[in-house]
């Protein structure tokens, strides 16, 4: 086996040292009827060269797209080059969480940096090092809002949050008795201000409100903010495509009082949906309560600037049952990828990739409603995806563009939308792309008509 | 190469107008701005502005300051710091996965499905288990799922149970795993050696009694919904009554969760499933050495027992055969379980965390069942090795036999006033990663080793090498040792400030 160092003179030198004659008599603290007497019912150790094959043989029976107008909470966009081969440096990838920071100010400073530029987009004052995703972000987000707001049980989560984030809350929630999850419905496209209203009162911790929503709309925080804060409780923005902070103001100026989401967006292929990259920023107020690793800056005995973890005294390793979150492990390395990205895009690149995504989306719209069984749904603003009513058959048209190598956007009428379609378009869908999928949607509609 | 001296922020180096990224020129009409004033965005305080080359030095002079699995041995115990092969990196990134979309449909993604399928297979076989999500992002949230998965099984049952046994060597993230799941934690004693006391225990120091498993176990009976235990535990040791505490746990409705950190320990040797457990999880990022990247992503898988897999979070992937004559190959299409109504839900936004999940499975192919029984066997042989030759040196607190990991402590450098700490950082004067420190709690000033079947005798004939060196610097200049470490990029870090007067983020200076 390439991996292990095994050789016979040495596997015999190391067995004598110890005072064993195999490595099987090191196994006396395990009963012997507690040893697996066969071996494992698994096929023998393969080559390089073979595994390759067989990985490649799997993911050669995906279907792949040159064309994708597929968003939903996973955008497919454009990775500086730069990134790979930098997160391929062992430094970066073979390392473990920063435990000595006097041989780990690579990953502290660089977590620290990255702290530095969400704290910046989202427009609040701490972040950590990461959570696992958009919908366990916000689940993070809303226990810790009950943390916060001692004595309130209940947690409103508008409809417009992704259905899986919605799903990821449920479940956590499930757990504690005595706290509530409650839905707040849809109007037009955005969070319902009237059932918003009705819903809120003293024993509501927080109100989760998309920012854009899963419907693509870009939902009026400052209103939202000043209703929920109104009743003492807190807003949660939840954005599950960090590339609209190019594009729209931070939620925390905005009002909201923690923002989280998911930020796979920047650096990151969609990979089936993991590992993404969940965030959640806070006010210094609350920086005790945050969920996972904080890094800090100090100074060393010689007084030069460094980096260590910090604010540990709310973390499982020492806090253990009384901790914040069990959160232990993160999404470092894809936290890295987006703190590159965020660096070499800069202000005037993310801007300009954020303008583009406008711009391709509300053509993409434009042109989809010029044909005839296409159909607006709501005059809300949007950043890179917006939803439209389908009155074809979306089964043949869904069948037509695959066949032309176009991956569309997501049906959603198995999550209560009727014939609406999730359309998304970013930076890599070009102009002809678009002509093409209007092509093959045109041709389709005859067809059917 | 780190010629220079500390990398300085990249906020301090921003220069308006340089820029890292560009784009094609944009060939659609420009946008029309829909945005009501109020949410156009205000402009960036910190995102700096730099050319790509000073972006590609500023990561690389950093990664310069980091310690990895590459540069030699990283005896971090329970983190199994093991070779990360380069292949897993490969295939993870072969496009037709990491192009392929989470909301696609099931006929457009037979591949994941079948990846999916094929790693969950090779997990029961190594678990001894019935069934396996793949869901749980890490190794807590994996505990969570398999807390959620033992609390939905009782509630079916009508049964509202409200406590989590846990050892008291455990990992914190098992008792802020079943805090975070509603219940109420009872600790156990840990006994003389090293695991799981049936007894009570009484502190030598303090004189407190802190009860065993079979008081603890009277005590809350039919309240007890399960137990979370380590196995191998922390201390690197086999917990030799496992069979005969689920046999316990399962007399009083109690369910048993094996938190599955330390599994690296027994693929290939013996199987959580034959031992009684009922779930557990796997640190793919450990045993399947997916790798660690600085603080994740990771992979908690849980596997359990049969009784609990209707509980299991939702899409399930199921595998669908079809007919064929005799001596034909069969064929299989794959596709997700939706319809799961005692389902605990979803646990992820997607279905976990594919990309490890890829990696895992290349591991597995690469080992085959065999080679992963002989890498259990050659890290059972390299953490005796290192006890064999550093025993006597330093302090064997637990002489119960090791498995994987072996735990010394300061007590022999403690009168001269060397503690653990101080001979942590000496090691990396020596050109090494510290062990784990100060854990387990049970032991005081633990040095927790884990050297992993990556190494070959000359590296660990290294370690051992540096580990007396320290120990005799310790007997004659003692001193030396507080300084330490004199060669890395910087020197001991004052963390007392950094918690007191937090600065968590680099603001602009007025």
């Amino acid at each position: 086996m390439r991996y292990l160092p095994t050789a016979p003179a040495e596997d015999r030198a190391l067995l004598d040292a110890i005072g064993v004659k195999a490595p099987e008599d090191l196994l006396s603290g395990v009963p012997a009827d507690l040893l697996l007497n066969r071996a494992l019912d698994l096929p023998p150790t393969s080559s390089e060269l073979e595994v390759l094959r067989d990985l490649e043989r799997m993911a050669d029976k995906n279907r792949r797209f040159r064309t994708r107008f597929l968003g939903a909470g996973a955008y497919a966009h454009f990775i500086p080059t730069a990134i790979d081969m930098q997160v391929g440096r062992q430094e970066w990838f073979t390392a473990y969480t920063p435990y000595q920071p006097e041989i780990s100010q690579g990953t502290l400073q660089h977590i620290f940096e990255y702290q530095t530029i969400i704290c910046d987009l989202a427009g609040l004052d701490v972040t950590n090092a990461s959570l696992y995703d958009g919908g366990t972000a916000c689940l993070e987000a809303a226990l810790m809002a009950v943390r916060v707001q001692k004595k309130r049980n209940r947690v409103l989560v508008s409809a417009g949050l992704h259905p899986h984030y919605r799903e990821v809350l449920r479940s956590g929630f499930a757990a504690h008795e005595g706290l509530e999850l409650v839905e707040v419905a849809l109007n037009d496209g955005v969070t319902d201000p009237s059932d918003l209203a009705a819903k809120l009162d003293e024993s509501v911790a927080a109100v989760l409100v998309g920012y854009p929503n899963f419907l693509g709309c870009v939902e009026n925080l400052e209103v939202a903010a000043q209703t929920v804060h109104a009743k003492g409780a807190l807003l949660i923005s939840v954005t599950m495509e960090a590339l609209a902070f190019g594009w729209l103001e931070a939620p925390g100026n905005l009002g909201a009082d923690i923002a989280c989401g998911e930020a796979m967006s920047f650096g990151n292929k969609t990979s089936f949906g993991g590992p993404f990259l969940g965030f959640i920023a806070v006010k210094d107020a609350h920086k005790r309560e945050i969920p996972g690793r904080v890094v800090g800056q100090t100074k060393d005995l010689e007084g030069r600037m460094g980096f260590v973890l910090t604010l540990t005294a709310r973390e499982q390793h020492i806090r253990r049952d009384k901790a914040t979150s069990n959160i232990c492990s993160n999404q470092g390395l894809i936290a890295l990828r987006a703190n590159m990205f965020l660096q070499l895009a800069g202000p005037e690149g993310l801007t300009g990739l954020a303008t583009q995504n406008v711009a391709k989306a509300q053509y993409l719209q434009a042109r989809l409603l010029e044909l005839p069984d296409w159909k607006a749904v709501n005059g809300r603003p949007f950043f890179n995806e917006f939803a439209l009513q389908y009155t074809g058959d979306w089964k043949a048209a869904e069948e037509a563009m695959h066949t032309e190598g176009i991956l569309p956007g997501l049906d959603l009428t198995p999550y209560g939308f009727q014939n609406h379609i999730l359309w998304c378009a970013t930076e890599i869908n070009t102009r002809t792309q678009i002509e093409h999928l209007i092509e093959v949607l045109a041709r389709v509609a005859s067809v059917v008509g | 190469m780190s010629l220079r001296s500390r990398e300085s922020l990249i906020f301090d180096r921003s220069v308006p107008g340089k820029v890292g990224m560009d784009l094609p020129k944009l060939d659609v009409p420009a946008p029309k701005d829909t945005r009501p004033a109020h949410l156009r965005r205000k402009g960036f305080d910190a995102l700096p502005s730099c050319s790509e080359v000073e972006v590609i030095r500023h990561f690389t002079r950093l990664s310069k300051d980091n310690y990895g699995v590459d540069d030699g041995l990283y005896p971090l115990g329970s983190c199994t710091m093991k070779h990360n092969p380069r292949l897993n990196e490969k295939t993870a990134a072969i496009p037709g996965f990491a192009e392929s979309h989470p909301m696609a449909g099931d006929a457009l993604i037979q591949g994941n499905l079948e990846l999916l399928f094929t790693l969950q297979e090779w997990l029961k076989e190594i678990t001894g288990l019935d069934a396996v999500t793949l869901q749980p992002s890490a190794g807590a949230a994996g505990e969570l799922t398999g807390v959620l998965l033992i609390r939905a099984y009782h509630l079916s049952h009508g049964r509202k149970r409200k406590v989590i046994l846990i050892p008291d060597a455990a990992h914190g993230t098992n008792p802020a795993t079943a805090a975070m799941a509603g219940y109420e934690v009872v600790d156990i004693a840990s006994g003389s050696d090293g695991t799981v006391s049936f007894e009570d225990m009484t502190d030598p120091v303090t004189g407190k009694v802190k009860a065993g498993f079979l008081s603890v176990l009277a005590q809350y009976k039919e309240d007890i919904a399960g137990l979370m235990i380590t196995n191998p535990n922390t201390l690197g040791i086999f917990e030799h009554r496992i069979a005969d505490i689920c046999a316990k746990i399962h007399e009083v409705g109690g369910l048993v969760y094996m938190d599955g950190a330390n599994m690296n320990a027994l693929v290939g040797v013996a199987r959580p499933g034959d031992f009684g457990i009922d779930v557990m999880h796997m640190n793919l990022h450990k045993t399947m050495s997916t790798p660690h990247g600085g603080g994740g992503p990771g992979a908690g898988p849980v596997a359990c027992r049969a009784i609990l897999e209707p509980f299991l979070p939702r899409p399930v992937v199921v595998r669908e055969t079809e007919k064929v004559g005799e001596g034909e190959v069969p064929h299989h299409t794959y596709r997700w379980d939706w319809d799961r109504p005692k389902s605990i839900g979803k646990v992820h936004t997607y279905f976990g965390n594919f990309g490890m999940l890829v990696r895992a499975l290349t591991y597995c192919y690469s080992h085959g069942g065999d080679g992963l029984r002989v890498a259990t066997l050659r890290a059972i042989v390299n953490a005796n090795y290192i006890r064999k030759e550093l025993e006597g040196v330093y302090n064997l607190p637990v002489k119960s036999p090791s498995m994987h990991e072996v735990v010394f402590n300061d007590a022999i450098q403690a009168k001269k006033d060397v503690h653990t700490l101080d001979i942590a950082k000496r090691l990396i004067d020596y050109g090494f990663h510290p062990p784990t420190i100060y854990f387990p709690m049970v032991v005081s000033g633990a040095l927790m080793i884990e050297p992993t079947e990556s190494e070959g005798k000359d590296e660990l004939d290294a370690f051992v090498h540096a580990m007396k060196e320290i120990a005799r610097e310790a007997d004659e200049n003692p001193d030396l040792l507080h300084q330490a470490p004199v060669t890395a990029p910087l020197r001991r870090l004052d963390e007392t400030t950094a918690a007191r007067k937090p600065v968590l983020r680099w603001t602009k200076q007025a």
